[in-house]
């Protein structure tokens, strides 16, 4: 009776101090709707927080809201529902058995996603919406300020450069600096203090003038509609305006304040934190004008959703997102080069030959790829120690858009590239056994391919790779002495035919030039 | 000029005051010659228990204030005690209208019609005597507990609103003090008794309490009965639910319910001719002051005369029945899922049936394409056909999830039976809000059809009722608008306890928004004058008596905007107050339906909005209660709801107008057509059906 092409999906997300259930109907042609939109009120950051586990009390009222979503999913009789949850249950220390105990009364098993899973999943919300490339377009900056952090995410030329995690969010903010027994108006100069220290930082260490910020997180809605009586959806109001508006109403109390905006919550205590972070990020970045998108993470769950199960087209790229992140993150270490480009090449050339022989997928291309861009950049550090510093420098960066998973298999991919692979039993801490395959896989095939161009020379053109029986045939052309090459080869791909039982042959065509 | 302080009191009228005003209009029915005589015998029954609600609750929360020392001044500057003293002259007044309505024109009419109403017992002729005597017998002395008073037996509890005799008795065999006894008049015999009489054309009835009276010695055999006489005592009956500290609303209602009995009293009407050592153990057993006390030239409680009104026969003395017409819009052949696709649907009440509405839910509970049904109910009939349909949806696996508003006045006992019932068959009942009572009437039903989830309201201004529904003045609108379902859904999440959405697309709710809402719109007339616009504004409701709306009305005024209001009951804005309220009228139509729609339009320089709702201009619906207020969006529709206020603004057959004395007087026609509003809508609603019904042509319709 209910025609197919119409999905109806629910996404709950429990965050610092609510949770909220959005029910969506996804389809090709009215692409993501939203048709309900539940929310309760629950700070179980500040518990959180504070104490780093969730009381019994807490947990109660948690699974009772959560009983509740259920009956409402199954009301609207969903075709699925997915449930994440952020730094609430990230950060606790009982979060093992508060899922159980969810899972036991409720059915539901929550994924607990981390911060950059987090940003990625917001991020999607807004850039899933057609017309966010338009306002990237020049440069921008994205700020999705939360309760535990705030992420920054700046765009060039219509390419993300970068995205950083700053620990400012409202909840946080609120904690550090509460109950410090300072008057109110101190309290009010403390936290912008703090944010404006913090922010410098940022900033002088990132080229970060843009021209639009979009500010995603609570009541930015609310602000903008007071700042621009009109405002619909989509529309920018001046920076200018922005920070005049804030200005203005920063010096009230809690209290008028959240009767100003409007809130549900007559004394919000993370209004104020959160108004003073719009204003200092937007000065900081010397926007020139704002836009609010009216969205929160179930939208990008729903998107997530959405996009991995094909149900609607894709107006962003999300992986050409990453790979710009990784090659400015290249530049940044000064290792981007005419090479790199190379190898990155070669090694899609020869991934995409032996698509039988891996058994991996379009996401572990893209991961290959990244790693090909990073797998030079320890070499900034220390050239001895190059391989090493690489992983720690990948390790230590946010990729908008991988997974904490697949950056470690990034990381290891580069240290393997060089070093000899451990035994599983070695990485069973940090992996488990199909990423570990991963890892062996692409850093086998890295390893040839950069064998190729060991003198970073790009001397061959033409490159023909095909298999032949249990070998790994590599044609190529060229037009310089290639002699460093094939001495290194042999020693380089007995690696790969470890892993791949697949031998890896060199055919050399040397072309003169007349 | 001088500064006009918009504020001062004696621009405004005190409620209580403008109420009792009230009842007299409706008493003024009682007296019109023009109206069929059962029907005017109904108005006057109407007017007495007006009477008791309006002592029961307001009377008794003035006194609640007096006992408390609550100096505070009402809008129009008189405190607890000057207002007490006020409604006391008044009510005086009233009654005393009220009896001499009944004795000197009702009585003698229904005489002359051949009903014959015997008051005394003593007017009784022999056979009837025997009759009375053997019915007591039979039918009434086992229902009887009668009590005496002396010094092993304290003097007994008298329940609110009871009808009771009160007698004096003095012992046969032992010389002692005269005794005080009492007997109550059983509530579930009837209060009239049909006896034989000598014409059988004529029907001739007496009251319960005269044969109780006069075989009163059968209850005290070795007494005397010196005198009895009836006597009822109402009581303190309007209880604030103490919400913060009740953990479980239904269960501190329940208590309420048994404690209500006890209150304290506030009125004892008596027979007039009561003997004086009587009334004076009255008065001191139920402590109170002689200024409560009401002697009553006539049978005590008139709403007796309601039983009257459906007496078989006579027709002749009762306006014709009105049969609510059907809904042209609504197409019978298609389920009214498909009538509300093609557009929105205005159904006008009683004009127009209830039944529409009750179709409503009752398809939904057997539509296989419906996931969930939402609803608020706040008085529902007693055997009411929704709640039956909504329990059938929870049976067939919809989601039901009804607010049942417990604290709705007087119907708390019988709201929480069917809560229970619902409850029982597998809805997810709401039992109202803390702190704040749900009077918004609106129905949502959730549809999953082939584009994906629809949504249809129904949006009101009146409860859902389909007996009310014959008898108030009420409109409703069905919806399948995108913005007015996303704002339901919002409404209904909202009531479960979820946050408010961030933002509403067309509805306006109280508590927290529509004050502002109004006062905006109101605002924005007066902003359009000063630019050179017509200012206008009509607004229709029950009551106006919030200060903060009449005095911005009172500015509108000032400035220009032109203000007709029609406001069936209490209304605390003066009119033609020079540089206050000189544009504004105010007319009150009582008539044979009970007026209970809310209409609001706002000219707003020709780009007009219309508002339909649950609310009256009052501070009660405005910060207290839950109430959806809905924009009138469809300009057909539009058109139509226009039309009923231009009729109730022509109206001069029923519509009294306010004057600057305070009077509301019927319009001098001078010779102009008579325009009865509530009978022209009768006509509309038939010839609607009627011009819909010739434009089908009768023909076979093939099968292909």
């Amino acid at each position: 009776m209910h025609s197919l092409d119409i999905h109806t999906f629910a996404a709950i997300y429990i965050g610092s101090y609510e949770v909220s259930l959005n029910i969506y109907e996804i389809s090709y042609k009215k692409r993501i709707k939203k048709i309900d939109n539940i929310r309760y009120h629950i700070e179980l950051g500040k518990e959180a927080f504070s104490k780093k586990r969730l009381g019994y009390e807490a947990v109660e009222e948690l699974c009772s809201k959560l009983s509740e979503f259920s009956k409402i999913i199954q009301g609207y009789k969903t075709d699925a529902y997915e449930i994440y949850a952020s730094a609430v249950l990230r950060e606790v220390t009982n979060a093992t058995f508060v899922l159980n105990q969810i899972f036991l009364r409720t059915g539901f098993s929550i994924k607990v996603i981390n911060n950059s899973e987090h940003r990625f999943i917001s991020y999607k919300s807004v850039a899933g919406r057609a017309g966010f490339d338009r306002i990237i377009k020049g440069s921008a900056a994205v700020v999705d300020i939360g309760g535990s952090g705030t992420q920054v995410t700046l765009f060039r030329d219509g390419e993300l450069v970068t995205t950083q995690h700053i620990g400012l969010g409202t909840m946080k903010i609120r904690t550090l600096l509460d109950n410090r027994g300072n008057t109110y108006s101190s309290y009010c100069k403390q936290v912008e203090e703090y944010i404006v220290k913090k922010l410098e930082t940022f900033t002088s260490l990132y080229e970060c003038e843009v021209e639009n910020i979009v500010i995603m997180g609570d009541y930015a809605p609310e602000v903008i509609r007071k700042v621009d009586k009109n405002n619909r959806e989509d529309k920018v109001v001046k920076t200018e305006k922005f920070v005049k508006y804030i200005s203005k109403i920063q010096k009230k109390t809690v209290e008028e304040i959240s009767k100003e905006l409007n809130l549900a919550n007559e004394s919000d205590p993370f209004v104020l934190p959160a108004i003073l972070l719009f204003k200092n990020l937007a000065l900081s970045v010397k926007s020139k004008e704002v836009y609010v998108p009216g969205v929160n993470i179930n939208d990008g769950i729903a998107y997530n959703y959405a996009e991995k199960n094909k149900l609607v087209k894709d107006t962003h790229d999300f992986d050409k997102d990453i790979l710009s992140t990784a090659k400015e993150l290249s530049k940044r270490y000064n290792s981007y080069s005419p090479h790199i480009d190379a190898l990155c090449k070669l090694s899609v050339k020869i991934f995409d030959t032996m698509k039988k022989n891996h058994g991996l997928g379009k996401r572990e291309r893209l991961l290959l790829q990244v790693a090909a861009i990073l797998h030079d950049c320890g070499k900034y550090i220390s050239l001895a120690n190059s391989p090493q510093c690489a992983y720690y420098i990948v390790m230590s960066s946010e990729i908008m858009g991988l997974s904490h998973l697949e950056r470690k298999i990034v990381a290891l991919a580069i240290l393997y590239n060089t070093y000899q692979l451990n035994e599983f039993e070695y990485l069973s801490q940090k992996l488990d056994h199909d990423a570990y395959l991963v890892v062996a896989k692409l850093s086998a095939i890295l390893r040839v391919a950069n064998a190729l161009d060991q003198s970073h020379k790009q001397k061959f053109s033409n490159i023909k790779i095909s298999i032949k029986g249990r070998e790994l045939i590599i044609k190529l052309e060229s037009f310089e002495d290639i002699s460093l090459e094939q001495t290194l080869f042999d020693d380089k791909t007995e690696y790969f035919e470890n892993v791949f039982s697949l031998k890896p042959i060199l055919k050399e065509k040397r072309v003169y030039l007349e | 000029m001088e500064k006009i302080d918009f504020e001062n009191s004696k621009y405004y009228e005190n409620r209580e005051l403008s109420w009792i005003k009230f009842d007299r209009r409706v008493l003024d029915e009682a007296r019109d010659k023009n109206i069929p005589l059962l029907e005017r015998l109904k108005f006057l029954s109407i007017t007495s228990s007006n009477l008791d609600e309006f002592y029961m609750v307001r009377v008794a929360s003035l006194k609640d204030m007096v006992n408390a020392d609550y100096r505070k001044k009402d809008i129009a500057g008189m405190n607890a005690t000057e207002q007490l003293a006020a409604i006391n002259e008044a009510t005086r007044e009233l009654t005393k209208c009220q009896y001499s309505t009944f004795t000197n024109s009702l009585v003698p009419l229904l005489k002359q019609n051949k009903i014959n109403l015997i008051n005394e017992y003593e007017k009784l002729s022999a056979e009837q005597i025997e009759f009375v005597d053997n019915y007591f017998m039979d039918n009434v002395y086992p229902v009887l507990t009668p009590m005496a008073v002396d010094a092993s037996r304290p003097f007994p509890l008298i329940r609110n609103k009871t009808l009771n005799i009160a007698a004096l008795l003095k012992s046969n065999k032992e010389k002692e003090n005269t005794m005080f006894a009492t007997v109550q008049v059983p509530g579930g015999l009837n209060r009239l008794v049909t006896i034989p009489n000598e014409d059988g054309d004529e029907k001739t009835f007496i009251l319960l309490e005269q044969i109780i009276e006069r075989n009163l010695d059968k209850l005290f055999s070795n007494y005397e009965i010196l005198c009895a006489y009836p006597y009822r005592v109402m009581r303190n009956a309007d209880f604030t639910i103490d919400e913060d500290e009740a953990s479980d609303l239904l269960l501190e209602i329940q208590n309420k319910l048994k404690l209500r009995q006890w209150g304290e009293a506030i009125r004892l009407e008596v027979e007039n001719k009561i003997d004086d050592r009587l009334l004076g153990i009255l008065r001191r057993e139920l402590k109170l002051d002689n200024e409560e006390i009401f002697k009553i030239p006539g049978p005590i409680d008139l709403t007796v005369l309601s039983k009257l009104f459906d007496l078989k026969g006579y027709d002749n003395l009762r306006y014709e029945k009105y049969i609510p017409q059907q809904v042209p819009q609504i197409n019978q052949d298609k389920n009214i899922f498909a009538n509300i696709r093609d557009g929105d649907i205005l159904i006008h009440h009683p004009y127009q049936s209830f039944q529409p509405v009750v179709d409503f839910i009752r398809q939904a509970a057997a539509d296989p394409k419906v996931l969930a049904i939402k609803q608020t109910l706040y008085r529902v009939s007693g055997n009411s056909p929704i709640i039956r349909y909504l329990a059938q949806a929870a049976e067939n696996g919809k989601q039901v999830t009804v607010l049942v508003e417990l604290k709705a006045r007087f119907d708390e006992e019988h709201n929480i039976v069917w809560a229970k019932k619902l409850e029982r068959s597998g809805c997810h009942v709401i039992y109202g809000l803390v702190g704040l009572k749900t009077h918004s009437k609106i129905a949502l039903v959730v549809r999953r059809e082939e584009e994906g989830i629809r949504r249809y309201v129904h949006l009101g201004t009146g409860n859902y009722n389909d007996s009310t529904a014959k008898v108030y003045t009420d409109c409703g609108i069905f919806t399948c608008k995108e913005s007015i379902g996303e704002d339901a859904t919002a409404v209904f999440n909202m009531l479960s306890g979820y946050s408010e959405p961030l933002s509403w697309n067309e509805l306006v709710l109280a508590p927290y928004w529509l004050r502002d809402k109004f006062l905006y719109l109101i605002k924005r007339e007066i902003n359009n004058v000063k630019n050179g616009l017509e200012g206008r504004i009509i607004a229709k409701m029950n009551s106006l008596c919030d200060k903060e709306i009449i005095k911005t009305l009172y500015m509108a005024s000032a400035a220009g905007v032109k203000i007709d209001l029609v406001v069936r009951g209490i209304c605390c804005l003066k009119v033609g107050i020079p540089g206050v309220s000189e544009n504004i009228t105010v007319r009150s139509i009582v008539g044979n339906f009970l007026e209970h729609s809310r209409i609001f339009y706002f000219f707003n320089g020709g780009e007009e909005d219309i508002f339909l709702g649950s609310a009256d201009w009052m501070p009660r619906n405005l910060d207290r209660r839950v109430e959806i207020v809905f924009p009138v969006i469809d300009s057909k529709l539009k058109e139509r709801v226009k039309h009923i206020l231009d009729i109730e603004l022509e109206d001069n057959v029923k519509a009294r107008v306010l004057t600057f004395e305070g009077q509301y007087l019927k319009i001098n026609r001078r010779g102009k057509k008579p325009i009865n509003s509530q009978m022209i809508f009768c006509k509309e609603a038939k010839e609607l059906v009627k011009k819909d019904s010739l434009s089908v042509g009768r023909v076979f319709i093939p099968t292909e």
